[in-house]
């Protein structure tokens, strides 16, 4: 737990840095005991798990603490082994089950209705029920939420289930609708600085205000990248100063560096630099719809007032077509085009209007 | 004319011992194989069978007068002596055409009443009088089959031995190759050589024809016909060295169209008149249909297909590659000494003298065929291994003959079987081929022989069109060939599983032989690739056939079609029948407006793409021919450059190519190579446009299984084509960077994956899934390269060892470290274990900004931060163990924690303590003494207890030199 994120987690409802109401009801609706099934949402980096958490021990004590890896494997129809990690503990198991891909459907039945179906031997001194904590909901295909809607209903009894949602957009309604939401929202600047610095006080550090302020900026209102950002930063150079470099995400630099080439030359011969580029972050595992978020809004950046409504109108079109499709780079590559298309008529159109 | 009477006394000796065996056996009917051998040795069949059928046969050659050409041509080639055997070897174009002429005469024939006559129904059916005729002549067939190719090998031998033996093997190979097509070619030149000579000709057949045919009773043995105008004609019979002479001069005379001349039609027309009266007797009205379809030949539209017309009936008219037949048949002359080794004993019961004189000479033959096998040495043989296994067969059990279709694959594989005698028998798509059906077909296919039909032949199983078959069939065979099925009906009997042996050969045909299905066959099978027939050959043979059918056309219209056709035989001969049947002549134009070779050809990925990429220049002018030099340069355009033209054309390739998912990956990353006009990229957006549109279509298939949006995938490709598509030659590159991104892809998983193992439980704060990559690592290697001066952990600075420490526990929580590997210059670095390093790496982006010798003191540090962290817990465990109530398990815990010298003491102790009870103790002094003194409880405990206050203990005459220990924990050597 050397990380600071780890290290300086809150781990009781009581010790939130912020959202301190939520923490409260939170607190209030496990006080009997006993809670629907939840889905936490919010952006990456709000929260959620630590909340989560937080509330399993409150329900059940310290020992939700007491964690253990497991590998767990799953065969699918096809004769396929997935293998899906899971972390747990006497009284709950967390799961991502989208790591197992188009196969998150046997995940979803073999081992929710496996730990759903066992009830606990000993019930006294303990709760009637185990909870089952799955984060990435909204990565789940639509077959594994079908799949998952039935069991949250049959067995109520024996378990709950709490979701990790990142825009329940993607849940399905029937999902949505059999959990109570609970909404984790980004923590706002103050609260984001307040957090740097307590993390610095408890670390014996000191951090100067103007670098917090800016470790909250680049950290896009999300709390985990900023701990980590300042964490990097007091390894790279410790006396603080305000003006020192916050390490940037690689991607993002590469993401903007793509998009700046794409403003500069608009040619096929670029195009195909372009999808070179943009394999490379696929590859890395960027998810493409932060590759379409990102150069979109570095794109706007740059380009004339005119053109940018069309470029976002491109941009959701072609972001929805990728949704439907399997391949992104096609679709990424279609924007770019689209972009250069744009851009190229509005520069002649500006040429022709300055000769004039 | 051209049939050659002799006298029947004549006749009824020399055949006598045939009669005899036909007295004995019952004509059997209705095995397709025996049927065709007949067809192709009808000539043989002809001279031989004149007992039942009088002289039918002679008579045919009325129509057929090729055959006695070929007959000639073929003597003259190989050289055999004059006999029987010669006669087989008859020109296959011909005997179609003479078996058609032979039915209706056999008729009449029938008319006349002749002592050796047939009874009528059987001569009324050609196909079973020619089945009953191959019966009858089994034997003979047998050897001529063979014979026929001892002429091929014994052609070779004639030549001077010594010369022979000079040279090498390879260099015979070769030469026996020429040879071949030396001959093939010499058979051509006939047909066409002689045809000129119209007037000589004509001569010779009116001389003929005074000497051999007379109105009156002829003074020379003679057989009675009539004609169709109630007239009757007096044959005349020859003897056999007659015919002999009469063949070599009618060699001269080859090329005419019947003997006839060009009454040949009106008789003809009138010979199945009569037929046909004769057969709607109402008793017969089955024979009346089938002798009015033979009536329907008059037109020269033979009810019979060209293609099985003008099939190959000897291995010397095959026209696939000369290689490629000969390996094959090589492959099948090595089961000989599984299959005629075994049959040959078994056989000589029965027939003893042609069969054993034929398998003889067969067996050596064998031996002699394989001792200048050279040919295999050079090209085949990586694929074919020519070693016999134990029970001499070899080693490769199956053929597997694959390419595209029309190009003779079954052809061949018929002929090369009957070549080496074998009874074909084929199972194909028709056929049921559950396994259970395909293991009945192939057990009685290669365990029994057929009893009835009297063709002792063993079997050859061909197995068509394998492709298809279920992959269950697939694996069985592949057992089956592997001797691998046990034989249940035996193992029953005698109580020890049997494994079952496979005697026959298996060719297997097929088209595609990288389907899936066919992998395990793949791999135990001797493949044999068909490489394309050569257009000029087959052009060739195309013009023959149309100069044979009458069939007035050129050979550059030939030449157009068998390209158009891509050299498929099949399409261009049924092609020719077709406009035979239209009765105009085939001309260019014909073949170019003709909608034949479009059918479903596989192409190579390339060829998609280069027709995508490429409009196909008009084609102006056709080659000149070659061997016609009448013909004139045609100038015709082959393509038309409309819209449409090209738009079908491109789906038609597309269509061909299949796997769209595969070729848009190809267009996608060629298509910006193309040089396009495009200064506002719009054709480049439109190309995108449907590059996502192929794509969400792909999904839908994919995902959801919902074929019906199948066909829209094809239209993209048009649309690429009417965008990109130049005159110019394309460059076009293998698509890699699809399969390079997904291999880059499937190593970052996989490196990822192994860096989520490691994390130890409770580093919640990483994040979930993507998350971790995006957010978390590429912050994580800044955290991980600390600043700190390249020397000895002592030196380092108070701050410089708490970076240190904070590096290493992270690492240590995140069970990561660094390894030592040796680089691919040669040199060793230290690399992160799982490889964090390569996440979230971007070209021109610093990763881990540790040197070498930081990264070893980190690996060090890290290795004992783990072993620090492993020890306590071992600690913490056994304590809380040891906390527990139970008094009993407490005192376990107690002796557990004593050290391992302790607990054996304490054994001793229980023996002392049944000594102390004696009072009376043997004990040992430190060097082994024994010590004759009566010890007291107390004073035993307190020896006890300086052992055990001691960390260091030994162990008596343990012989080694560590049997002084002590106890050493972790922490000391940390």
């Amino acid at each position: 737990m050397a990380l600071w994120v780890d290290k300086h987690r809150p781990r009781e409802l009581s010790k939130l840095d912020y959202h301190k109401v939520q923490a409260e009801n939170l607190r209030n609706l496990c006080q009997q005991g006993d809670f629907p099934h939840l889905m936490f949402y919010g952006p990456s980096g709000a929260g959620k798990k630590t909340r989560i958490m937080c509330l399993l021990r409150e329900l059940y004590g310290a020992g939700v603490e007491r964690l253990r890896n497991e590998t767990m494997t799953f065969t699918t129809p096809s004769n396929r082994k997935v293998e899906v990690m899971t972390v747990g503990s006497n009284y709950h198991l967390e799961v991502n089950p989208s790591d197992a891909g188009i196969y998150d459907r046997v995940v979803v039945i073999d081992l929710i209705k496996q730990v759903a179906q066992t009830h606990q031997i000993d019930a006294s001194g303990q709760r009637e029920f185990k909870v089952i904590v799955l984060s990435e909901v909204d990565e789940l295909t639509k077959d594994a939420q079908h799949a998952l809607r039935r069991t949250m209903e049959k067995y109520v009894a024996t378990c709950r289930i709490i979701l990790s949602v990142n825009s329940t957009s993607r849940v399905i309604p029937a999902i949505r609708s059999r959990c109570l939401g609970i909404r984790v929202a980004a923590p706002n600047e103050e609260e984001i600085t307040s957090v740097l610095q307590l993390t610095c006080k408890r670390e014996g550090l000191t951090l100067p205000a103007e670098l917090a302020a800016r470790i909250v900026d680049k950290s896009e209102h999300n709390l985990r990248r900023a701990l980590l950002m300042l964490e990097a930063c007091k390894v790279q150079q410790y006396p603080f100063t305000g003006q020192q470099d916050i390490v940037e995400l690689d991607w993002q630099v590469y993401l903007r560096e793509t998009a700046n080439q794409i403003v500069t030359e608009q040619t096929p011969a670029k195009l195909e630099k372009i999808r070179d580029r943009l394999y490379e972050l696929l590859a890395q595992g960027v998810p493409p719809d932060m590759i379409f978020r990102g150069l979109v809004e570095q794109l706007v950046r740059n380009c004339d007032m005119s053109i940018k409504a069309k470029t976002l109108e491109y941009a959701t079109l072609y972001e929805h077509r990728m949704q439907n499709g399997s391949k992104h780079i096609f679709h990424l590559e279609a924007f770019v085009a689209q972009f250069m298309n744009i851009y190229k008529k509005f520069i002649s159109e500006s040429m022709m209007m300055d000769d004039f | 004319m051209d049939q050659y009477p002799d006298e029947d006394e004549e006749f009824e000796l020399r055949y006598q011992e045939e009669l005899e065996m036909l007295d004995d056996l019952p004509p059997e009917g209705g095995e397709v194989f025996v049927h065709n051998t007949t067809i192709n040795h009808n000539n043989t069949i002809n001279s031989v069978n004149a007992v039942d059928t009088i002289d039918s046969p002679h008579l045919s050659q009325i129509s057929g007068i090729s055959v006695s050409t070929s007959t000639v041509v073929n003597r003259r080639l190989f050289g055999t002596p004059s006999g029987p055997h010669k006669r087989i070897s008859s020109t296959p174009l011909a005997t179609n055409k003479q078996r058609g002429a032979l039915a209706p005469i056999e008729e009449v024939v029938a008319l006349t009443p002749l002592p050796e006559c047939e009874p009528l129904e059987e001569v009324n059916e050609p196909a079973v009088e020619l089945q009953g005729m191959g019966l009858r002549n089994k034997r003979r067939l047998e050897r001529d089959l063979f014979g026929d190719i001892d002429d091929l090998f014994q052609n070779e031998t004639y030549e001077d031995p010594v010369a022979k033996k000079a040279r090498t093997e390879e260099e015979r190979d070769l030469e026996m190759i020429e040879k071949i097509l030396e001959t093939r070619r010499r058979l051509q030149e006939n047909n066409k050589a002689v045809r000129k000579d119209d007037l000589s000709r004509l001569k010779a057949l009116h001389e003929f024809k005074m000497r051999n045919l007379s109105y009156t009773v002829p003074q020379w043995p003679f057989q009675v016909l009539r004609r169709g105008d109630r007239e009757r004609v007096f044959v005349r019979f020859h003897s056999e060295e007659y015919e002999n002479h009469a063949l070599e001069d009618v060699r001269a005379i080859s090329q005419f169209d019947g003997l006839l001349g060009e009454n040949k039609q009106r008789i003809w027309a009138e010979a199945n008149d009569i037929v046909l009266k004769r057969a709607s007797t109402p008793s017969q009205q089955q024979q009346a249909a089938t002798v009015s379809a033979t009536s329907s030949q008059e037109s020269s539209q033979d009810e019979q297909l060209w293609v099985e017309k003008f099939k190959p009936r000897k291995y010397i008219d095959l026209l696939s590659d000369e290689a490629t037949n000969r390996s094959l048949l090589y492959w099948l002359k090595m089961w000989d000494k599984m299959v005629f080794g075994r049959e040959f004993k078994k056989k000589e019961e029965h027939n003893v003298n042609s069969t054993s004189n034929n398998l003889n000479t067969f067996n050596k033959r064998t031996g002699k065929f394989e001792s200048n096998g050279g040919w295999r040495k050079r090209k085949f043989q990586s694929m074919l291994d020519t070693n016999l296994d134990e029970h001499g067969r070899p080693m490769q059990k199956v053929a597997l003959l694959c390419g595209p279709p029309g190009l003779g694959k079954t052809t061949l594989a018929h002929t090369i079987a009957r070549h080496a005698g074998y009874a074909v028998r084929e199972i194909n798509a028709s056929d049921d081929r559950s396994p259970e059906a395909f293991k009945q077909a192939l057990e009685s296919g290669t365990q029994m022989s057929s009893v009835l039909n009297e063709d002792r032949r063993p079997n050859c199983i061909v197995l068509d069109e394998i492709d298809g078959a279920p992959r269950q069939s697939i694996e069985f065979l592949v057992k089956f060939v592997s001797d691998n099925v046990i034989n249940k009906v035996r193992a029953k009997g005698k109580g020890k599983p049997e494994r079952n042996l496979l005697k026959r050969p298996i060719i297997c045909i097929c088209n595609d032989i990288y389907e899936p299905a066919l992998r395990p066959l793949r791999q135990i099978a001797f493949v044999v690739t068909f490489p394309p027939i050569e257009t000029t050959r087959l052009t060739e043979r195309l013009l023959q056939i149309a100069q044979r059918e009458h069939l007035k056309t050129d050979f550059s219209a030939l030449y157009a079609m068998s390209e158009k056709s891509g050299n498929d035989v099949r399409c261009c001969i049924s092609t020719l029948q077709f406009f035979n049947a239209q009765k105009k002549a085939l001309t260019l134009q014909d073949v170019l407006n003709a909608n034949l070779g479009q059918k479903d050809r596989q192409q190579g990925l390339f060829d998609v793409w280069g027709a995508v990429f490429r409009i196909q220049r008009p084609r102006k002018q056709l080659e000149k021919s070659k061997l016609n030099d009448n013909t004139e340069d045609v100038e015709i355009t082959m393509t038309d450059m409309s819209t449409s033209t090209r738009v079908r054309n491109v789906l038609d390739v597309v269509h061909g190519g299949g796997d769209y998912e595969r070729l848009t990956q190809g267009v996608f990353e060629n298509y910006l190579h193309q040089k396009m006009p495009d200064p506002n990229l719009t054709a480049v957006v439109e190309a995108t446009k449907w590059f996502s549109f192929s794509d969400t279509v792909q999904h839908q298939i994919n995902h959801l299984q919902n074929y019906t949006v199948y066909p829209y995938l094809q239209f993209g490709f048009a649309a690429w084509h009417l965008m990109f598509a130049t005159l110019a030659w394309p460059k076009i590159n293998f698509p890699s960077k699809g399969f390079e991104f997904r291999q880059k892809s499937t190593t970052q998983s996989n490196i990822f994956q192994a860096f989520r193992k490691g994390i130890t439980t409770g580093m919640n704060g990483l994040g979930q899934g993507h998350v971790i990559l995006v957010d978390t690592v590429p912050l994580l290697k800044r955290i991980l390269s600390p600043q700190f001066r390249s020397v000895a952990v002592q030196l380092l600075s108070q701050r410089e060892r708490d970076d240190l420490y904070h590096t290493v526990t992270v690492m240590a929580d995140l069970g990561l470290t660094y390894t030592q590997v040796k680089a691919a210059e040669g040199s060793y670095v230290y690399q992160m274990e799982p490889d964090l390093d390569a996440l979230a790496q971007f070209p021109g982006y610093p990763g881990i900004a540790l040197n070498y010798f930081s990264r070893q003191l980190v690996a060090r540090e890290v290795e004992l931060e783990r072993i620090r962290r492993s020890t306590p817990r071992l600690g913490a465990e056994t304590s809380g163990k040891s906390a527990t109530s139970n008094p009993t398990a407490a005192a376990k815990n107690a002796t557990k924690n004593l050290p391992n010298h302790l607990q054996r003491l304490k054994a001793k102790q229980i023996e002392n303590k049944n000594a102390n009870a004696k009072k009376d103790v043997i004990s040992k002094d430190f060097f082994g003494r024994i010590q004759h003194r009566t010890v007291g409880g107390t004073r035993e405990d307190c020896k006890t207890d300086a052992i055990v206050k001691s960390p260091i203990w030994y162990r008596y005459k343990e012989g080694f030199n560590n049997a002084v220990r002590k106890d050493i924990h972790m922490h000391e050597l940390l």
